[in-house]
């Protein structure tokens, strides 16, 4: 069975004034990237397909993913992972304290192990110990991604991810975190407003630009 | 030009100066009231013409009979009140976390922090006294009594009606703190992200509370935690009310030590007021302890990935818990509200058989000086402590440097010192210098407890104030003065209203403060109600306590309204 995140006839509503339709299947590895200024509903999509609509929205329709229709589990059991613009990293634990609350249950030297390893993986050598606070923007980010991947998702969802790194790190960032969705074979679906970071997907680019009031297809 | 304009800025000469004049006001009372009782403590008081230090005032503190029974109680009632009351504040923060149920708990607890301790003590001893509310709720036709029972409660000697009091004070103290703390623009979304990516991560989300959000919240509610602490072991309103007699708390036995005509009885009571302290630092000491336990216990399960516990046990009890505190505070207020008009009230009836506005009309036969009084030490305590704290806030603004974090702690003072541990010695002081004018100092006193609650009320909103306002004022020619006049103040008109109601609630509720600086010669509302709670028959007490709730609620409506006519009528 192939992985694959299925939206199926989504309409998204702001106090019952359409923002979005939305039909679209994302197989496993692929980047499903959804352009539109603010207020579009992007941002309201990725929080409808994790389960945390803010009140004043409403959606109908439904999330597949991998054959499992998720649209009505609460969130913390959707398996759905998100990468915000922010790292929001937990300044109460270490760097490999962020890894290990993501990843799952388990003997605890095989997950130093484990967090070793993908520390050493992204660059990151030896910096389980460190505080978050004391590591760069880009090391931060890439912290945040580890915490993701080890947490073993069913899908990922890329909030503007590389919005707030400088040109050079948004590059490797933006390759690292493309490379590491294809080889888990993840679903994936980026919001961004970045031209760049939608063409370096390779996939569907689906813009709310033009018009937000019919079906966008 | 410039030269001149500098020269001619008094007022932000002046500003720079407030900031040391609060900490000055904070500290030196604090720290010579409980100097004016170590000294008496160790045996020098030239008022009895002792000057020769010695333990001696120890040695008979030892010997009280009942010592270590009063110890026991302080310490129990202390701990276990602050413990209840922080485990019933997280478990609620826990489980209503970014749900709409908070924001209706907040608004039907928030008018809970403005009742005077005495006036919820009296509502809570009638409430569960074997007469109270409650009993005649399940008689006679579940408990089959026809005439009140025999009971322990209140007055019970273990403490546990100290404790359902302290908890009922201390609790909505706590949660609007910490809600307070998670509606800081920045941190409290920071922390409501990184709840929402646990759950992403598939954390329950009671889970995620406990594991995220509590260990970056409670460094930040410490402070608050070990002024309830304080408050809870070394409190005299409580436990005078509801707590048992022999013997009682220490706080309450220095309190009745202090008082006796038999002033050779005051070296006993300072050398008690010194233990009391004591007490409260090794409390204080005990909860950093509990702290690190469990932060050594839990560390590892912080980061274990285990995301789902008893939580749907833990919620499920929250529920019940809440639902439980909401209906006993009804039930303590409507059984207060039915007392004060209750004319034949025979006991197993759940209502009075008829209503009277007799015991009001009595009361306010005699209320006019007790009342004048609270109003005046209220309005001129927090009309001056609201002008001092903006002052200081504008120092901040006009330095552009935050206020240290000892500061803070300053600030906390008088809240984290127990007041009877330093109130006798600033009564002592007052006198040394002669200061016979009561009214004057029962108004400074008054001012240590107002000033931190006015401060942690209107900071936040005063540091939030768009600085762009300021700057485009600033560029119209206008003089700092100006500025913080005519553009802070009136943009600040609604916290600054609410911050003064809060100091009003603060002066009104004081009591031990009033009855020691005023030499019992200044009646207020509260004192009029502890001493009546004590004896008087219950109608009477409960009018005064409905008085001193009243008072405080008018201040916040009025806080909460005035501003809204204003603006209305600029509308206009």
């Amino acid at each position: 069975m192939q992985p694959s995140l299925q939206i199926k006839n989504c309409q998204l509503y702001r106090q019952n004034e359409l923002l979005l339709s939305l039909n679209e299947q994302v197989k496993g590895g692929e980047i499903l990237t959804i352009m539109g200024p603010s207020g579009s509903g992007k941002s309201s999509l990725l929080n409808w397909l994790t389960g945390a609509l803010p009140p004043g929205f409403n959606a109908t329709g439904e999330v597949w993913l991998n054959d499992t229709n998720i649209s009505s589990l609460p969130s913390h059991l959707r398996h759905v992972a998100v990468l915000y613009q922010d790292p929001l990293l937990f300044s109460h634990l270490s760097v490999g304290g962020n890894i290990s609350f993501a990843m799952p249950k388990m003997d605890k030297k095989q997950r130093q192990q484990q967090i070793d390893e993908a520390l050493t993986h992204v660059g990151l050598k030896g910096m389980a110990k460190r505080h978050p606070d004391t590591l760069s923007g880009g090391q931060q980010a890439r912290v945040a991604l580890l915490r993701l991947l080890l947490s073993k998702p069913k899908a990922i969802l890329l909030d503007e991810p590389f919005s707030k790194l400088d040109q050079q790190l948004r590059i490797e960032t933006r390759q690292l975190v493309f490379s590491q969705i294809r080889k888990y074979q993840l679903p994936a679906i980026m919001v961004t407003h970045d031209e760049s970071d939608a063409i370096a997907t390779n996939g569907k680019i689906i813009n709310l630009n033009v018009q937000s009031d019919i079906n966008v297809r | 030009m410039s030269k001149v304009l500098h020269s001619a800025d008094l007022f932000s000469r002046l500003v720079k100066v407030t900031p040391y004049c609060l900490l000055a006001l904070l500290t030196i009372p604090v720290l010579g009231g409980l100097m004016g009782v170590m000294l008496p403590a160790f045996g020098w008081a030239p008022a009895l013409n002792k000057t020769n230090m010695s333990l001696a005032g120890f040695n008979v503190l030892w010997d009280t009979p009942g010592l270590s029974q009063m110890i026991g109680l302080s310490i129990r009632t202390g701990l276990i009140s602050t413990l209840i009351a922080f485990a019933l504040m997280i478990i609620m923060l826990a489980a209503f976390f970014n749900s709409v149920w908070l924001k209706r708990i907040e608004y039907v607890l928030s008018p809970i922090l403005v009742i005077p301790h005495a006036a919820a003590a009296i509502a809570v001893s009638f409430l569960i006294a074997p007469s109270g509310l409650f009993t005649r709720l399940f008689s006679p036709w579940l408990t089959g009594w026809q005439l009140a029972p025999e009971g322990s409660l209140p007055y019970d000697a273990f403490g546990w009606s100290i404790i359902i009091g302290l908890v009922l004070k201390e609790l909505p103290f706590l949660l609007l703190i910490a809600l307070g703390i998670l509606a800081q623009p920045e941190l409290g979304k920071k922390l409501r992200m990184q709840h929402q990516i646990a759950i992403n991560l598939g954390y329950y989300p009671m889970v995620a509370f406990f594991k995220v959000v509590l260990p970056n919240l409670y460094p930040l509610l410490r402070l608050p935690i070990f002024a309830v602490l304080a408050y809870a072991s070394a409190s005299v309103e409580m436990p005078l009310i509801l707590g048992p007699n022999t013997p009682p708390t220490l706080a309450v036995a220095i309190m009745h030590w202090f008082n006796d005509v038999d002033l050779t009885l005051r070296i006993k009571a300072s050398a008690g007021a010194l233990l009391q302290l004591a007490i409260t630092v090794g409390l204080l000491l005990i909860w950093l302890l509990l702290e690190k336990i469990s932060a050594m216990i839990f560390s590892q399960s912080l980061i274990n990935g285990r995301r789902h516990y008893a939580h749907q046990l833990v919620r499920a009890f929250t529920y019940i818990v809440t639902c439980v505190i909401l209906v006993f505070i009804a039930a303590a207020l409507i059984g207060l509200v039915l007392w004060s008009v209750a004319g034949y009230w025979r006991f197993p009836d759940t209502l009075p058989s008829n209503l009277v506005l007799l015991h009001f009309e009595n009361a306010f036969t005699h209320i006019h000086t007790p009342l004048f009084n609270t109003l005046v030490v209220g309005v001129v305590s927090s009309g001056f402590a609201t002008i001092l704290v903006l002052l200081c806030l504008e120092a901040e603004q006009i330095t552009a440097k935050p206020l240290a974090k000892w500061a803070l702690l300053i600030i906390y003072l008088p809240l984290l010192v127990p007041s009877i541990a330093f109130l006798f010695g600033i009564v002592w002081l007052q006198q040394l210098l002669n200061s016979q004018h009561a009214f004057f100092n029962v108004i400074f006193v008054h001012l240590l407890f107002v000033l931190p609650y006015v401060f942690l009320s209107i900071a936040d909103s005063y540091r939030r104030l768009d600085p762009r306002l300021a700057r485009v004022a600033a560029s119209l020619g206008s003089s700092p003065w100006k500025v913080f006049i005519q553009v802070k103040l009136p943009q600040l008109f609604a916290p600054i209203l609410i911050a003064m109601a809060l100091g009003l609630a603060i002066s009104f509720g004081q009591y031990l403060s009033t009855q020691l600086a005023g030499g019992g010669r200044i009646a207020t509302i509260t004192t009029e109600a502890v001493t009546l709670a004590n004896g008087a028959s219950r109608r009477t007490s409960a009018v005064y306590a409905i008085l001193q709730m009243g008072l405080p609620l008018l201040g916040f409506i009025l806080a909460w309204g005035l501003p809204r006519y204003v603006f209305n009528n600029k509308q206009a």
